[in-house]
């Protein structure tokens, strides 16, 4: 089985959980023997073939020009990074495709492709909601306009069975090479908009993701919260909705044992600053428990576009220098900010599914994740919340301080638990689903 | 008789490292010690040195009629030892003329008077002995920190410690009618006080390379001009303080070289000196020298040099800063209750009332001057920095 793979993020290209989620699965498929053609968000037009286990960290690449290939293969690269780096995949995602090289989206579009004879209304309707949608002047959008164009040309050159389309970011181009090549599409839901925004978010980024479920032979939800979720908001039919929950897998060369910074009980927050994650009640949070227990301290890990806010709350309710913002960190920070705590908070208002906590309590730590998450549905070893319950999880809190054995008991009965969660059996419900998509297509074409 | 009261400050504060979570618990230098010597270099060849020179040669020229007064920071003075040895030494020679007042104050160039007592004495005798050791001089007029006063500073200073003379902002919310002109007594009338004129001073301070001033460019025989003007309301024959107090990084770090300030200052006693009525003093001279009843001056709130408001909104003003600074000094007494004298240094050293004005969040005309001297990015870099600083300080302790 080959599968045409459309992802806006993928190690090193990581700027959530998105790519981390991806890499995992991806990992866990090409164990299964199946085939994967990579396509990314790079500045070349390059997707990876990927066969093997290994690839995932080497990504050998193709170039789609004969001729700019043969001369990457005849390149020799010192590191690993520099030929990542010569493809343009090295740091946050958006930072590949030049706005320079962006040609006008709407000139470009092949509305015959679309808008054929033998096209039926519905699936016009649906191609003119993303279209239409798919515009505006931010660099996201124009962004994901040129990888749009570009999926036209993988999807006629490459050959595979299917297609795996993860996010909204890559729904067009997994409705264009389903109408191109008539191959099934599955489109995969880490978050929607509902969740990024923590409100009622961007009305374009509902309409595509509206069509992409809506043209998908099969969505994937990462949990029942965002199954349900799927069908409530976009009134996606449940026939074709397949939930596979995220799993997690430490790297091997990893360290977990503890490295305090802190002599006192030490909290952490790990995660993007946003509404979505709710820092604000963590922040909440820390006042409480700092009454109660001086000696405690919080950290919060991350940035996003709630810090100035935070920072200046965290200053205004006097937490002096025991509420602490790290700022930005890299793979290596994480693990050191993980080693160094005892208590993990997710107080996430709408959390699809949340790697991140797993990852704390592989750690051992402690954790307290919202009820309102995907991941919460998973682990059983961790207490779950409701997001808004500031009071309920500031006791939970002081409780853990009050009883250190206690706490440490549960962390490590998480740290057992998720252990057991592979990505392996993730990615054999994927198969499945995969192959039922097929063998459904194969008997509605025969 | 007008007379010209110059007074300098010198200071530099040991800047923060960027100061991450991850490197609290390390016991790693918090002080950014390359980028503190960069900046001490730079600011001793564009300025402290070419200047101390320029002043050196005045005071010999003119034999005892041009004075001058400085106020250093200990926190200065250690690093002129640490990487500008020659910039010690050559105002080691300007004390040597006699014609050199040095002032007394806080040798953190703290805040430590709003927050703390009895460590605003500590550091005031900290900085009086250090001013005997360096220069031999026993300081009798005082300056606290960014000229911060208010009616109780003056009775700690006088009947703690002594001092004679104290020295403030000219603002007008307390002068009223008055002229910052004349000697002022302090709200007890124990004490002579000065009141820096701030427009003439800001002149040099701001405006002197400032091509938008309808005055640009000031030359030496307007100026002086102009302080002549002020001897013209005086008809009793009182003597006049002209106080021209500013910073010392004034004088080829903030007006470059190019801008034609050291010429100005070079000609500058000559101008004055070639008229009978105006003179130099130094602060402690002015007492002496005030031959009529001194008025005394209440100031009930505090005020400062600082920014449009002259009042201590650039390092108290926002929340960061306030939170900053009321968690220094509640550790600092944990610190000095432990008895750890190096601890304490580095507590003291974060008292410096820089790391606050980073934190300044008044973006407008002032906000520029405050990112100017930031070393940091934004302010909340800056309390990021500071107050991982005293997270790290408090793991210290044991």
């Amino acid at each position: 089985m080959k599968i045409l793979m459309f992802t806006w993020e993928f190690p090193p290209l990581i700027s959530g959980g998105l790519g981390m989620a991806c890499y995992g699965m991806v990992k866990a498929l090409l164990a299964l023997g199946i085939k994967i053609d990579l396509v990314l968000p790079t500045k070349e037009a390059v997707y990876f073939p990927l066969r093997q286990e290994s690839d995932v960290d080497t990504l050998p690449a193709v170039f789609m020009d004969a001729s700019v290939h043969r001369k990457y293969l005849n390149m020799s690269f010192s590191s690993l990074h520099e030929r990542l780096e010569y493809i343009g995949i090295s740091g946050r995602p958006e930072s590949y495709i030049q706005l320079d090289e962006i040609r006008d989206y709407l000139k470009e579009v092949k509305k015959e492709t679309w808008q054929s004879v033998t096209t039926v209304k519905e699936e016009q309707e649906l191609f003119a909601d993303m279209t239409t949608h798919l515009i505006g002047d931010e660099d996201l959008i124009k962004k994901v306009q040129e990888y749009t164009l570009r999926a036209e040309r993988f999807a006629r050159e490459l050959d595979y069975n299917l297609i795996h389309a993860h996010d909204w970011l890559t729904y067009p181009s997994g409705m264009l090479a389903k109408k191109i090549s008539g191959k099934p599409l599955v489109v995969h839901i880490h978050a929607t908009e509902f969740d990024r925004a923590g409100g009622p978010g961007d009305e374009r980024v509902h309409k595509i993701e509206h069509s992409g479920m809506m043209y998908a032979d099969k969505v994937i939800a990462v949990s029942k919260y965002t199954a349900q979720m799927i069908m409530s908001r976009y009134r996606i039919d449940t026939a074709k909705i397949k939930i596979v929950h995220n799993a997690f897998t430490l790297s091997e060369d990893i360290v977990l044992t503890k490295k305090r910074i802190f002599k006192g009980p030490t909290v952490l927050f790990l995660g993007r600053l946003t509404l979505q994650k709710g820092p604000d009640y963590y922040l909440e949070v820390a006042e409480k428990v700092i009454q109660a227990h001086p000696e405690a301290r919080f950290i919060m890990a991350g940035t996003g576009d709630m810090s100035r806010k935070l920072l200046r709350r965290s200053a205004s309710l006097k937490l002096k220098n025991k509420f602490l913002f790290t700022g930005f960190l890299n793979r290596n920070q994480v693990e050191d900010v993980l080693r160094a705590s005892d208590i993990y908070m997710l107080p996430s208002v709408s959390e699809p599914f949340g790697i991140s906590p797993l990852e704390a309590m592989a750690f051992g730590l402690t954790s307290i994740i919202s009820k309102q998450s995907g991941v919460s549905e998973v682990v059983n070893h961790a207490f779950k919340i409701d997001f808004w319950d500031v009071d309920l999880m500031a006791e939970t809190i002081n409780h853990l301080i009050e009883q250190p054995e206690e706490c440490r008991r549960i962390g490590i009965e998480g740290m057992q638990e998720v252990n057991a969660i592979r990505w392996h059996e993730a990615a054999e419900k994927i198969r499945l689903v995969y192959s039922a998509t097929l063998s459904e297509f194969i008997k509605r074409n025969p | 008789m007008l007379n010209i009261v110059f007074y300098f400050q010198v200071h530099q504060p040991y800047r923060l490292r960027h100061i991450n979570v991850l490197d609290i618990g390390k016991k790693a230098n918090l002080f950014d010690d390359a980028l503190n010597g960069q900046v001490m270099r730079k600011v001793a060849q564009k300025c402290y040195l070419p200047t101390n020179n320029l002043l050196l040669s005045l005071i010999k020229k003119h034999a005892g009629r041009f004075k001058i007064a400085y106020s250093i920071t200990g926190t200065a003075i250690e690093q002129f030892k640490l990487y500008s040895p020659e910039t010690l030494d050559s105002f080691k020679a300007l004390a040597d003329t006699g014609c050199v007042e040095f002032l007394g104050e806080t040798y953190y160039h703290s805040l430590a008077f709003l927050y703390d007592t009895n460590e605003f004495l500590d550091q005031v005798a900290m900085h009086r002995e250090l001013m005997k050791n360096e220069f031999g001089y026993y300081t009798e007029t005082f300056r606290n920190t960014e000229l911060i006063y208010q009616d109780k500073l003056s009775d700690l200073i006088f009947e703690i410690e002594g001092f004679k003379t104290i020295i403030t902002e000219g603002v007008e919310r307390i002068l009223q009618w008055r002229t910052p002109l004349y000697a002022y007594k302090n709200y007890s009338k124990d004490i002579n006080m000065l009141l820096k004129y701030y427009q003439l001073s800001d002149d040099i301070a701001f405006r002197f390379s400032d091509r938008d001033w309808p005055e640009y460019p000031l030359t030496v025989g307007k100026f002086v001009n102009w302080i002549d003007h002020l001897t013209l309301a005086e008809k009793k024959n009182r003597n006049q303080f002209l106080n021209l107090f500013m910073d010392y990084e004034t004088f080829g770090e903030h007006q470059w070289a190019e801008s034609g300030i050291f010429d100005f200052m070079q000609h500058f006693p000559d101008e004055v000196l070639k008229r009978e009525h105006l003179g130099f003093a130094t602060p402690k001279e002015t007492f002496a020298l005030s031959n009529y009843q001194q008025e005394a001056l209440s100031f009930p709130e505090p005020v400062s040099w600082a920014d449009e408001q002259r009042d201590l909104s650039a390092w108290l003003g926002n929340d960061m800063q306030y939170n900053a600074i009321e968690t220094l000094y509640g550790l600092l007494e944990k610190v000095k209750n432990q008895g750890d004298p190096q601890l304490l240094e580095i507590a003291r050293k974060l008292s410096t009332s820089d790391h606050f004005y980073y934190m300044c969040t008044k973006y407008f005309q002032d906000g520029d001057v405050h990112k100017y001297f930031s070393p940091y990015d934004s302010p909340d870099q800056a309390y990021i920095y500071y107050i991982n600083a005293l997270a790290d300080l408090e793991e210290r302790l044991s």
